[in-house]
């Protein structure tokens, strides 16, 4: 009942938010012609890989009506030990598998916080954060430098086409991924289950701690190419390389329509929202507004999103749904 | 009930001497009077002074992240209305205003909107800083003199801002155990709709706790102002973590209806001693940043163990349900 009212709803506000994104690049094409140039639509697309990844993980996790707000803090993480992989030498199929276990197993730490303990998840991710932040900065002193060009492959040489990076290609591979899991898995669908309604999924018979537990082992996974993507940018990995990423990723799946409260929304959605948000900042750039206004502009768009799904979610509970299951 | 409570302030105040004279003994330079009041007091008011109306948010089940983003936008707002027109009067009135006004559209989000308090506040904790950064351009706000004067102005030995918190501290204790209005939080964290039911104007109790928690934490703004006597958008970064951790380390229930102002004054001091403690024991400031994180997950696990404790012994909580949910 509630998935086909959902589908009928998602679609439209997708179209919607396409048809957004497409005219922002319109114009700003239109009023600064650089912004059309391969080379900063191809770094917008860089931005938008990791931007992709990441939301796509915090997606699955948002579903369930949990949150990880140490993304960024795990990010931070994982691109230092694929800074300390890399210095050695070692190729992308060494570190990035090794980022990769090293996300899975942090994201599983908070999920074990969150359903074992019943620490509310965003605080329970938040007091982590604050581990992660205060280690990093003891083991490695600033930053390591003078990485080796094996480490910068993905970000300079990785060109398919001789163009498009590796890292969009990459991006939309996990995006296929997601979408088709997302079709035919039973697996998603006791996600939404569980983001709506906790009691009734336990009921049907599903192994909620476990499932949430996996999901965000998965959304760790994910990151591990996401922070590889970022991490290896350039020659130098800073301690705070992700710090307050995940702001963006928080909104790029709310902006595509994903509830908060968790049980709706879509990966597609998703997928435009991390469009959306990789391009805010270099078009404030080409319209010549200062950089000091993003973060301001990411906060009011996320507060926008957020309120026209709330404004929606009270229409249809005055259509006669229950009442208090947003609150909870 | 009753019992447990009382026993957890107990046992509170007993955790601050342990550590008190722990760190005292270790480092006698930590007991000087002085270093005790214009240092670990002083550097801590701040954030006591917005843990307390926070305190009102959390007991009805609510939170406030953006506080830290308040302070700032407040302070900033100060610093730059005195800059253009040199007037005293205006820019306290126009900081005091700012955080009111962040603090009632916070309200507008949870109580009319249903939008969960933490995304909100998570939001708007962005959008606050980000307005505050776009208008100070990335630059600094230097302190104009009323906030030098609430940072800085002594009576006697004591700092005037100690004084101020304690006076907002009676006033707290007060309007929580001793008026209708605390009863009508407790109420409402337990159980939002039962309170409905009950009469009580659920929307209007909770904004008067978010628009408090704005302006309070917009006066705290301009405390921190006055004492760093210049303030960047990134001053107020990391403070909500830090005022959660004293609330919930005070014993309120991060889902609602349980918890006290004393526990919150109590773990404003063992914060405070861990603060200044670990900087006179010359441990880096990385290691103080986990340390505040691990006690905000040490006492959240001690308080779900408690509860845990609490649902077996005793029927069945909602509290629980609602917290999975």
């Amino acid at each position: 009942m509630k998935n086909t009212k959902h589908s009928k709803k998602a679609m439209p506000s997708e179209l919607a938010l396409s048809l957004f994104v497409i005219i922002i690049f319109a114009v700003l094409c239109l009023v600064a012609g650089d912004f059309g140039s391969v080379n900063n639509i191809m770094s917008i697309l860089n931005r938008f890989s990791y931007i992709l990844i990441a939301s796509i993980g915090m997606n699955i996790i948002m579903l369930t009506g949990n949150i990880d707000v140490s993304f960024g803090g795990i990010i931070s993480v994982m691109a230092i030990l694929e800074a300390f992989i890399g210095k050695t030498g070692a190729p992308i199929y060494v570190f990035m598998p090794a980022a990769m276990l090293c996300g899975a197993l942090l994201c599983t730490f908070n999920a074990l916080l969150i359903t074992k303990l019943h620490i509310p998840a965003i605080v329970a991710t938040l007091a982590t954060t604050q581990i992660y932040a205060g280690v990093l900065p003891l083991l490695v002193e600033g930053s390591i430098y003078d990485l080796p060009k094996t480490f910068t492959w993905l970000a300079f040489d990785a060109k398919v086409f001789k163009y498009v990076p590796l890292s969009v290609i990459l991006a939309l591979v996990i995006l296929a991924v997601a979408l088709l899991m997302m079709k035919y898995s039973r697996y998603f669908k006791k996600l939404y289950a569980i983001g709506n309604n906790v009691k009734s999924a336990r009921l049907a018979g599903i192994d909620v701690d476990k499932t949430v537990i996996v999901t965000y082992a998965i959304g760790g996974l994910v990151l591990g190419v996401a922070a590889t993507i970022i991490a290896t940018a350039g020659q130098r990995v800073t301690t705070t390389m992700g710090a307050g990423m995940e702001m963006t990723f928080i909104a790029a799946v709310v902006v595509g329509g994903t509830s908060v409260t968790g049980g709706s929304g879509s990966i597609l959605g998703t997928a435009f929202g991390a469009l959306l948000l990789s391009i805010i900042s270099p078009a404030l750039y080409y319209l010549g507004i200062s950089d000091t206004w993003s973060t301001a502009v990411m906060g009011a768009i996320i507060i926008i999103a957020v309120s026209v799904g709330a404004i929606k979610g009270v229409r249809r509970k005055n259509a006669g749904a229950e009442k208090e299951e947003a609150k909870a | 009930m009753k019992t447990r409570k009382f026993n957890f302030n107990i046992a509170l105040g007993i955790l601050f001497l342990l550590l008190f004279f722990g760190i005292g003994l270790k480092a006698p330079n930590f007991f000087k009077p002085n270093y005790l009041i214009s240092v670990m007091l002083r550097n801590i008011m701040e954030l006591g002074m917005i843990a307390l109306p926070v305190t009102l948010v959390v007991i009805t089940g609510g939170i406030d992240l953006s506080l830290g983003s308040i302070a700032t936008l407040s302070g900033i707002t100060g610093g730059l209305v005195y800059a253009a027109t040199q007037s005293d009067l205006l820019a306290v009135v126009c900081a005091m205003v700012v955080g009111c006004l962040c603090g009632w559209f916070n309200s507008l989000l949870v109580t009319r909107l249903n939008i969960p308090a933490m995304v909100t506040t998570l939001a708007t904790m962005y959008l606050f800083q980000g307005i505050a950064r776009g208008i100070t351009l990335g630059n600094s706000v230097y302190a104009f003199p009323a906030a030098t004067w609430l940072g800085n102005f002594q009576i006697g030995p004591i700092p005037i801002q100690i004084i101020v918190y304690i006076l907002f501290a009676v006033i707290f204790v007060l309007l929580l155990s001793r008026t209708y209005y605390g009863k009508y939080l407790y109420a409402i964290g337990l159980n939002r709709t039962a309170s409905r039911f009950a009469g009580i104007n659920t929307v209007r109790c909770e904004n008067i706790a978010y628009i408090v928690s704005g302006i309070m934490s917009g006066f705290a703004g301009m405390i921190m102002l006055g004492r760093f006597s210049s303030m960047k958008y990134t001053a107020g970064e990391g403070m909500n973590l830090k005022v959660v951790t004293i609330i919930v380390l005070g014993g309120t229930s991060i889902n609602g209806g349980v918890g006290t102002m004393t526990g919150t004054i109590i773990a404003t001091m063992i914060v405070a001693v861990l603060n200044s403690g670990l900087t006179v024991l010359n441990i880096p400031i990385d290691v103080q940043t986990i340390v505040q994180g691990t006690v905000l997950l040490i006492s959240l696990v001690a308080y779900a163990v408690i509860q845990k404790r609490n649902t077996a012994k005793g029927r069945g909580k909602t509290a629980k349900a609602g917290k999975a949910a």
